[in-house]
């Protein structure tokens, strides 16, 4: 494979979406048959509840070059777990914290609630967060690129 | 002014009648050794061994890591659990450490019976080798201190003694310690009645108002020098898990064993997200380093923000929940879309 630079026009931006089975999967699945468009940057990964979304998915998910990671689950209190997401809150707003520590941009790594419902937001929500990702360009930091 | 000789006095007959009345099993506690600079763990089985047992600044490691190793034992099958208690010697720090294990229901209150002594400071090795250096080598290894009452360490070895100030000796963590008191204790050795002093992370707040490259560039230059040799997982007695996820082979690695820049972050954050909420600043990860990362700053960064987000402080109080065992519904997240 041939290295990308921030330059180059043909780049596009990789995004890993960890999203809940029970609302935001469901959700992207409305988006698709009400036939709203977002950008295919995403790649959607399936889980059982944002609360199994475990800090170290999201590190290596940059390591392997991501350039952002999308964290998908129920609106706060529509948990399928009762609790899953507010597990999931905790964690991963201190996973921002570090890495916004450490170095890395926290502009990276996004937490949003979409129910099953809503289907146009997880549209809206896709598009402005592969904007805010071209917008940052290629991450190199986690990937070991940056050396 | 402490007297250390009257600390170990007390360590040793407090540990002599629960060995005799058989309360306990063992006791983990401190000794001299002729070879280490600085003290020694030892596990006293038998109450005639008990004058082994020694107390000064020097006695720097975080002994609750045995207590977890005894804990984690389990019975064979057919045979009874385990139920005897074991005792340790604490200092406040250490103290913090056994408040989180019963927290996490590691270590059952009624299994560990603690010595608790009211310290008000440890050394930190390197700087007293640094001090000590013209005491010729053969003869470091049985020095010992006298608190002179005035900030001041007499350190007696073979032949000679020296004075040296205790702000020189002083390890790091000390300068931001919060309580000169066990936290928790059975038995307290020496008094200290000065309140909790909060805690005011400058060190961490100094890299928060750098810029986003230059704290990257700060932990580049120490993350590569990292050799992945996991003492800093392996000292801390929090780390207890049966299979460390970054021993774990199968069915895929999660991180690959060459020291290279990636890996070592992806280790270092995985590392300290573990121990998020629940790390007590007991600061042996960072004494163990042998490449001098200051693996602190980052725990620290994280007992800050666990503090300020989420209302949580480790190691104060056995009541407290867990940090990522419990939630609270106001917890902030406005950055959430």
């Amino acid at each position: 494979m041939t290295e990308i630079s921030k330059t180059d026009s043909e780049w596009e931006p990789k995004i890993i979406g960890f999203l809940c089975n029970w609302c935001s999967y469901t959700g992207a699945d409305l988006a698709g048959t009400s036939r709203l468009q977002y950008p295919p940057n995403i790649r959607i990964i399936k889980v059982m509840c944002s609360g199994r979304v475990n800090p170290q998915f999201i590190l290596k998910a940059f390591q392997e070059g991501a350039d952002g990671v999308l964290v998908s689950g129920c609106h706060p209190g529509d948990c399928h777990y009762i609790e899953g997401n507010y597990h999931a809150k905790r964690k991963l707003t201190l996973t921002t914290d570090l890495m916004e520590f450490m170095g890395v941009d926290p502009k990276r790594f996004q937490v949003s609630w979409v129910s099953a419902s809503e289907g146009k937001k997880f549209a809206e929500v896709v598009i402005k967060f592969t904007a805010q990702i071209k917008e940052l360009g290629p991450q190199n930091k986690l990937t070991g690129g940056d050396v | 002014m402490m007297d250390f000789q009257d600390f170990e006095a007390k360590i040793k007959s407090q540990a002599k009648q629960w060995l005799e009345s058989g309360e306990v099993k063992f006791v983990i506690g401190y000794e001299k050794s002729h070879d280490s600079l600085i003290a020694r763990p030892v596990f006293i089985h038998d109450a005639k061994d008990v004058d082994k047992l020694y107390w000064g600044p020097d006695c720097i490691s975080n002994l609750t890591l045995y207590l977890v190793d005894e804990m984690k034992k389990k019975p064979k099958r057919g045979e009874e659990p385990f139920t005897h208690a074991v005792g340790i010697v604490v200092k406040p720090c250490d103290s913090k450490t056994i408040v989180e294990l019963i927290k996490e229901n590691m270590v059952p209150r009624e299994r560990v019976k603690i010595i608790g002594v009211a310290t008000e400071n440890s050394i930190n090795p390197d700087k007293l080798e640094a001090a000590i250096k013209d005491i010729p080598p053969g003869k470091r290894g049985g020095i010992r201190f006298i608190d002179d009452g005035n900030k001041n360490y007499i350190i007696k070895y073979d032949g000679g003694e020296l004075k040296v100030p205790q702000e020189e000796l002083e390890a790091d963590k000390c300068k931001v310690c919060i309580t000169h008191k066990p936290v928790i204790h059975d038995i307290l050795v020496g008094e200290s009645n000065e309140p909790f002093v909060p805690d005011e992370f400058e060190d961490v707040k100094k890299l928060e108002e750098m810029t986003e490259d230059q704290r990257w560039n700060y932990w580049k230059e120490h993350l590569s020098k990292c050799v992945r040799c996991y003492a800093c997982r392996d000292v801390c007695p929090l780390c207890y898990c049966e299979e460390c996820v970054f021993d774990k082979e199968k069915p895929f690695s999660w991180n690959e064993k060459s020291v290279q820049l990636r890996e070592n972050t992806f280790y270092h954050m995985v590392r300290a997200m573990h121990l998020a909420g629940r790390c007590v600043d007991c600061g042996e990860c960072d004494r163990v380093c042998p490449m001098g990362i200051p693996i602190r700053e980052i725990n620290r960064f994280l007992i800050k923000r666990a503090k300020e987000r989420c209302k949580v402080f480790s190691g104060i109080n056995v009541e407290d929940k867990p940090m990522f065992g419990s939630y609270d519904i106001d917890d902030p997240g406005e950055e959430i879309w």
